[in-house]
């Protein structure tokens, strides 16, 4: 019986694919438990789970729509990601002395979960929750990586081994990705240690009262979904979205979700729900969605060989997108600018049995399959857990 | 896909205003289907705030600068050489001067 410690940040996209290796864990009879925010984590790991609650600099992501590109990215690290590793710290540092863990799982972007872990010379493995770090994006920006490099200096400087090297989004115990080689490519080339286990795929908890009698076997199901935290900037998209299915009624079923209840006077004939259980929709057969390109979004849809549209905002998105559209998995098209005529196109290319997108999508998706997920995950931990340990001084 | 979005042929001039140009006529091909007028694209024109370039679109500018100037402009060098707030101020201006000052640098040698 091993103790795994998982940290993570309050981002519901960085905690769903972990919540399928814990559920693993548990199963094979380790003890594990969370740090993070105690709320969010009750509402999307169970109750019975052992949460230890961390101060949050606040329980979601808040950032102004228009904020795109090489600013979001800087405002991410500075507003974002660093004062939470600050905020965070405390309370992973109580966590590691209650529960006394043997490897501590830290997601890369709850970086007190590294930092703690290697001043306490435990082992860590880091989750990377996306497709898009692995892939080394700033190789062409030299000194925006040093910048980066810098800022994570300081940030161990106050709470990690000040005699530790490398990166701590890239733990030298091993780095557990949920995305394929279809997608990153020879990635692990570039991190050693990094291991491609595939979409971890979990039941999770989902409104039930999904009007599935809507579903039209004689038309193709489109499913519009901007995920979880942009509800805020999709207004306009949503609203586009919402004619160009409007446009294609005679062949297509459309659901947009809409969780701002920003559509205040949508097209007839196209479904608008706040929230619809996204994994058993893909279950019960979609032929394709649209989205912005979020990484558990693109994941599910591959798993299930669903072609995609994809309209990236910012961060991880538009890199997520070019791996997906590389992949012949999907068509991009750009949110800010993309209208009726242009989305209804994609949508239709990607419908299109000859376009390949849906071959290419069923590829990605055997291949996912095949890479374990939540168990090969688990059998990584485990491994981690038995592994020699560096020798390492306490603080 | 670059060569469709190639500036007529003409030879390079060092010249500040045909520069801006070229690149008006690469970006209006690049961002077609925003429907921009030339008129919309000057030098204080910013790549991220204004134009919504996103690094995949920027992939694509450095072909077509290839295809225009050859070896003498190298735009992987120009982003290389940009700190993180002066790549998020970036503006259409900061990359004609160093296209300029790339061929004169080629026309020296």
């Amino acid at each position: 019986m091993t103790r795994f410690l998982f940290v993570v940040p309050p981002l519901v996209g960085h905690i769903n694919p972990l919540v399928g290796v814990v559920g693993e864990l548990a199963r094979r009879g380790h003890r594990v438990a969370w740090a993070g925010h105690e709320g969010q984590l009750a509402a999307l790991v169970g109750q019975d789970a052992t949460v230890f609650d961390c101060a949050v600099p606040s329980a979601e992501l808040k950032r102004p729509p228009e904020l795109t590109g090489p600013a979001a990215f800087r405002f991410l690290w500075e507003e974002v990601f660093l004062p939470l590793a600050e905020v965070m710290a405390p309370g992973v540092e109580a966590a590691i002395g209650a529960f006394e863990p043997d490897v501590v799982v830290t997601d890369q972007h709850a970086l007190a979960g590294a930092l703690v872990a290697e001043r306490h010379g435990i082992p860590y493995v880091t989750s990377a929750s996306t497709s898009a770090e692995v892939v080394d994006p700033l190789a062409g920006m030299p000194k925006v990586a040093a910048w980066l490099s810098g800022l994570l200096d300081e940030l161990r400087a106050r709470h990690g081994d000040p005699d530790a090297t490398g990166d701590p989004r890239f733990s030298p115990h091993g780095i557990l990705a949920f995305t394929g080689p279809e997608l990153v490519g020879d990635a692990a080339e570039r991190h050693p240690g990094l291991c491609l286990v595939g979409p971890s795929i979990a039941p999770r908890p989902s409104a039930s009262d999904f009007p599935y009698d809507r579903l039209d076997p004689g038309r193709r199901t489109v499913l519009v979904t901007l995920g979880t935290a942009n509800a805020d900037a999709g207004a306009r998209f949503l609203a586009v979205a919402a004619d160009a299915l409007a446009g294609l009624g005679d062949r297509v079923f459309g659901i947009v979700v809409d969780p701002g209840g920003v559509l205040t006077d949508p097209p007839p004939g196209v479904l608008v729900r706040s929230h619809v259980p996204q994994l058993e929709l893909l279950a019960r057969g979609v032929d394709a969605v649209v989205c912005h390109g979020g990484h558990n979004t693109v994941c599910e849809s591959l798993w299930h060989g669903v072609p995609l549209v994809l309209a990236p905002i910012r961060d991880d998105q538009p890199l997520v997108a070019g791996q997906v559209v590389a992949a012949g998995a999907g068509v991009r098209v750009r949110f800010g600018r993309v209208d009726a005529a242009r989305l209804t196109a994609a949508i239709e290319a990607v419908l299109d049995p000859d376009g390949g997108h849906r071959a290419a999508a069923d590829a990605v998706g055997r291949s996912f399959r095949a890479l374990g997920g939540a168990r090969a995950a688990a059998d990584l931990l485990t491994a981690v857990a038995t592994a020699p340990r560096p020798v390492s001084t306490p603080a | 896909m670059t060569t469709e979005i190639t500036a007529e042929i003409s030879p390079p001039a060092a010249d500040a205003d045909a520069v801006l140009a070229d690149l008006t006529g690469m970006l209006l091909t690049l961002l077609e289907e925003y429907g921009l007028d030339a008129a919309e694209i000057g030098r204080e024109t910013t790549f991220h705030g204004d134009l919504e370039l996103e690094s995949i679109d920027l992939v694509t500018l450095s072909g077509a600068l290839r295809e225009r100037y050859g070896d003498r402009v190298n735009f992987a060098d120009f982003i290389a050489d940009l700190e993180l707030d002066e790549i998020i101020e970036l503006t259409i201006g900061q990359l004609v001067d160093h296209v300029v000052a790339s061929l004169r640098a080629t026309e020296r040698s």
